[in-house]
């Protein structure tokens, strides 16, 4: 449906910070797919977003929507935005403040050129629109009378209203309150999958990327460092910097020692303790192994250690109650690890405990 | 793991195709941009080239130029005019900087920093002082500091009978009028930046420990003087290329500044067009080297502009015992500003000549003048003139600087040359801008000279750089994404200018519109050296009366055109309110 390859779009000293750059993306996604680029920013997903949009122009590449090609840098084909019918909702929602809420959702509509549509048929497809994003009966007001959540409705109508063959969201979550973003993140989803339309998501709350894609792509750097489902993200991060960005996670440094079956791998710690862990074939012998703080099991020191489990013993430097569980900063002499347990849990700062952690839950990650 | 598709197809090389295909993207992107920069550059480029042309030439006598000679410079320099108009130039618009900057600078501290009372007659002073044109002014202030002015007559009645104490036509007399005249400005300008200061500096240094005159001193005072001292330059710059005073009081008393030189050599027989615009190349010199200063002045004073944004007013100083002195300099500024230049006019104008404010005199009290202007033929063409002009210069002015302003802006093909191109014209004095356009016009193929065209061209290369602060301004305050949003619902260029772009920036438009038309209606130096028998506006009428000694007619003119700008002003305010609230439903 809509396919990338290789695009690049290099700024050169645009002076003020870090260049937001894009090099040889390339990813191809199949119909009604629900796509995040995620990334901190100035990574390169905004850029991608507007190259595809036609906001941008690429320095060199390929973006095809269907067999349209809509850029190709060695053809030099490069679709006006105009012509690419494609929706998108902005950052800033982008309502025009001159024009009714029926207006703003009506213009694809009015300046479309290849189709020419009757009142009747406008107004039809207009009330539709705003039906799908719940605003029914709002037509008629004026488009500055509306709150952050209803300009943000009104901005996805405008952007289904022509049946668009892909739709691009930018950060559109951003600027609401928490709650308020929770319930668009399920709407938006729900309108998605109900028009059956492409979308490519941009944000930088790995959360949302989480919960509403079908599919990420997580950028750093103007480069695509992995892409997968949000449980491959998640779990099998590709790299430290994937490891870091999507989730929290905790670190612990070691030299790689003895291989056991199954892709198992001893590490000798700083201080001279050793623990297992998943490790590739190929990783060097100084290396970083992430333990994610949900899989580290908080016990009292003299339970009985489970099979297949590593356990360290450390003390508890910190204390927090966040009402749906505890969360507990331990010092292990080899680093302070977070770890997770429930609301009932009663440790207190100075306790000794022991963190257990599944030997398949600790990973060596790449650079 | 960074590409799902593996197969890719080997790059093909550049084809014809792709190259024609570029170069019409690039013309379909760049015609505007380059027709744009186009009109202003043939707008601003040639009267400086002019300008430096004549200077470098000796004019023969059928007016024509020829050779390339520094010898109108060394006439300059070897004239003992150079010298002394120089001086008298910078006496002239140093005093009268200092005058209108401590006038109008307490004035604004008071109204915004204080508790001091009756604050709305300051603005009031202000909004009505700025609608009147400086000629009516400086007229009001000859007679109220002339020889049969109250202040002398006064004077004869209480102290001496023979003696005349004031001398208007003085050093001392444009340092004042010139002075009182710049101050509603001065006042306006700092009190926006007294208001956007941060309070909560001077609060901190309250609270540890300072008295009300430390804070001053040590931060309000030093915290506002980049912009001060950037505003203080500003105002030197004006005095310097200002006209209409040196013109209406100091030539008569034989005192010339540089404008008033370049207005004497022109207007000598023949014109001494080379001397002249040497004069005028050398003003303009000193006019960028001080803009240039000026600019980096007041980059300097936006990095110490402190707005907070958060819209609470900070609480003012309580002056106790002093705020009634305070109060008593408000209302000096309502009498000196307002009240006393427009009592003079008035009874100028309903007296059938010139003479001192006397009970004996309200005997003679006569509409003869009134009537004489409503009733000419004349002057409702002079006024029709001056109509057409301002509207024409307003609407054209806009409309340029529309497309400029959206092409600076959006940073598109064309736009950063429109934009220094567009300054350009702030280095011309009007005077100066006046004899370009004048050797110009001469000497074009197209009978321009002595038409209402030239003024307008003329107004229009002057009042460009104002209408691009507000288009700009405009520009700046859409969002982006507002047109991208256009662009990716399926509007082309044209439609998303037409129907998101234009649309949005109507408020600002009328509002540069509106300024630039009352500019024009009021500017009195370019059409004083522009103007030809069938073109006179207003205010080369009242220029010309007030020479003939006609002050009666002149005041009575100037009330009249005044009150009707008053009104055009007003209304227009009126319709922009309701516009903008229907549009935007604030």
């Amino acid at each position: 449906m809509l396919d990338v390859e290789r695009l690049s779009k290099i700024y050169v000293n645009r002076g003020d910070g870090p260049a937001g750059g894009l090099q040889e993306a390339s990813f191809s996604l199949s119909g009604a797919t629900f796509f995040a680029l995620l990334g901190p920013s100035g990574c390169g997903k905004t850029t991608t977003l507007r190259c595809i949009a036609g906001l941008e122009r690429p320095d060199d590449g390929l973006i095809r929507v269907g067999d349209e090609i809509f850029f190709d840098a060695t053809q030099g084909v490069s679709v006006p935005m105009n012509l690419r019918r494609i929706g998108m909702v902005f950052q800033s929602y982008a309502i025009w403040p001159h024009m009714s809420v029926f207006e703003n959702v009506a213009f694809p509509l009015r300046v479309a050129r290849d189709e020419k549509f009757t009142a009747g048929e406008l107004a039809r497809l207009v009330d539709e629109a705003l039906a799908r994003v719940s605003l029914d009966g709002f037509g008629s007001r004026s488009a500055t009378r509306l709150s952050g959540g209803q300009q943000q409705r009104v901005a996805l109508a405008r952007a289904v209203v022509r049946k668009p063959r892909l739709l691009l969201l930018d950060e559109p979550l951003s600027n609401l309150d928490a709650a308020l973003r929770e319930e668009m993140r399920n709407e938006l989803r729900r309108l998605q999958q109900e028009i059956g339309v492409t979308t490519v998501y941009v944000t930088h709350d790995q959360t949302e990327a989480l919960e509403m894609s079908d599919r990420i792509a997580v950028m750093s750097q103007g480069r695509i460092v992995q892409m997968g489902q949000p449980q491959e993200i998640y779990f099998r991060p590709a790299n430290r910097f994937v490891a870091d960005f999507v989730g929290t996670t905790n670190w612990l440094k070691g030299q790689l020692g003895e291989t056991r079956p199954e892709g198992l791998r001893e590490l000798t710690l700083g201080s001279g303790r050793s623990i297992v862990c998943t490790a590739p074939t190929a990783a060097p012998a100084n290396a970083h192994v992430s333990i994610r703080p949900e899989s580290i099991a908080l016990h009292a020191i003299d339970t009985s250690r489970p099979p297949e489990t590593n356990r360290l013993e450390g003390s508890i430097v910190f204390a927090g109650f966040l009402g749906v569980m505890n969360r507990y900063q331990v010092d292990t002499g080899d680093a302070v690890l977070q770890a997770y347990a429930a609301a009932s849990a009663q440790h207190r700062v100075g306790d000794r405990v022991a963190l257990d952690f599944a030997f398949r839950d600790a990973a060596v990650l790449p650079e | 793991m960074t590409s799902d598709s593996a197969d890719v197809p080997v790059a093909a090389p550049m084809r014809a195709s792709s190259l024609r295909g570029h170069a019409t993207d690039l013309f379909g992107r760049a015609w505007l941009g380059v027709l744009i920069a186009g009109i202003i550059a043939v707008l601003v480029l040639p009267p400086a080239w002019t300008l430096l042309r004549t200077s470098l030439g000796t004019i023969q006598n059928d007016m024509s130029l020829s050779g390339l000679t520094l010898q109108n410079y060394a006439d300059l320099a070897a004239s003992p005019r150079l010298a002394t108009t120089m001086l008298n130039s910078i006496v002239f618009a140093t005093f009268a900087t200092l005058v209108s900057l401590i006038f109008g600078g307490v004035l604004a501290w008071l109204v915004e920093r204080t508790d001091v009372p009756m604050k709305g007659l300051a603005y009031l002073t202000t909004i009505i002082s700025l609608g009147t044109p400086y000629i009516l002014y400086v007229t009001a202030w000859l007679y109220l500091l002339g020889r049969a002015g109250p202040f002398n007559d006064i004077y004869r009645g209480l102290i001496d009978p023979e003696a005349s104490p004031f001398d208007v036509n003085s050093l001392a007399g444009m340092v004042m009028i010139e002075g009182f005249l710049w101050s509603p400005l001065v006042f306006l300008l700092l009190s926006s930046s007294f208001r956007a200061a941060n309070a909560e500096m001077e609060e901190a240094a309250r609270m540890a420990g300072a008295s009300i005159a430390q804070t001053m001193m040590r931060i309000s005072l030093k915290l506002a003087w980049p912009a001060i001292l950037a505003l203080a330059l500003f105002v030197f710059i004006r005095n310097l290329e200002s006209f209409e005073v040196p013109a209406l009081v100091g030539m008569p008393g034989r005192v010339d500044v540089l404008t008033t030189e370049i207005y004497r050599s022109i207007k000598e027989m023949p014109p001494r067009l080379g001397y002249a615009s040497a004069f005028s190349v050398v003003l303009l010199l000193i006019v960028s080297v001080l803009l240039f200063f000026y600019g980096r002045i007041s980059r300097h004073a936006e990095r110490y502009a402190s707005i907070t944004g958060k819209g609470y007013r900070p609480r003012p100083f309580l002056l106790g015992k002093a705020r009634w002195p305070a109060a008593c300099f408000i209302l000096f500024n309502f009498l000196v500003v307002l009240l006393l230049p427009i009592l003079a006019l008035v009874w100028v104008a309903l007296q059938p000549f010139v003479r001192p404010m006397r009970w004996a005199a309200l005997n003679f009290l006569t509409t003869k003048q009134f009537a004489a202007v409503l009733t000419s033929p004349h002057y409702l063409e002079l006024g029709i003139n001056t109509f057409i002009v301002a509207v024409a210069t307003a609407s054209a002015v806009m409309l340029l600087t529309l497309f400029a302003g959206w092409l600076a802006g959006r940073r598109q093909i064309g736009g950063v040359v429109s934009d220094q191109l567009v300054t350009v014209p702030l280095v011309f004095p009007g005077l100066v801008l006046g004899v370009a356009l004048l050797e110009l016009a001469l000497r074009l193929p197209i009978p321009i000279y002595g038409t209402l065209w030239l003024i307008v061209v003329a107004f229009m290369i002057r009042y460009m750089p104002y209408g691009m602060r507000y288009s700009f301004a405009g520009i700046l305050q859409i969002h982006p994404e507002l047109e991208q949003a256009a662009g990716v619902s399926g509007a082309g260029r044209g439609t998303m200018l037409r129907k998101v772009v234009f649309p949005l920036l109507w408020p600002a438009m009328a509002s540069g519109w509106l300024f630039i038309f009352l500019l024009c209606a009021k500017e009195m130096s370019l059409p004083l050296l522009l103007a030809g028998p069938n073109s006179q506006t207003i205010s080369v009428a009242m220029f010309d009366l007030w020479s003939n000694g006609q002050g009666g007619e002149v005041a009575a003119l100037g009330l009249i055109w005044a009150a009707l700008m008053t009104g055009v002003a007003a209304t227009f305010h009126i319709i922009m309110r309701r516009q903008s609230a229907g549009t935007f439903g604030h």
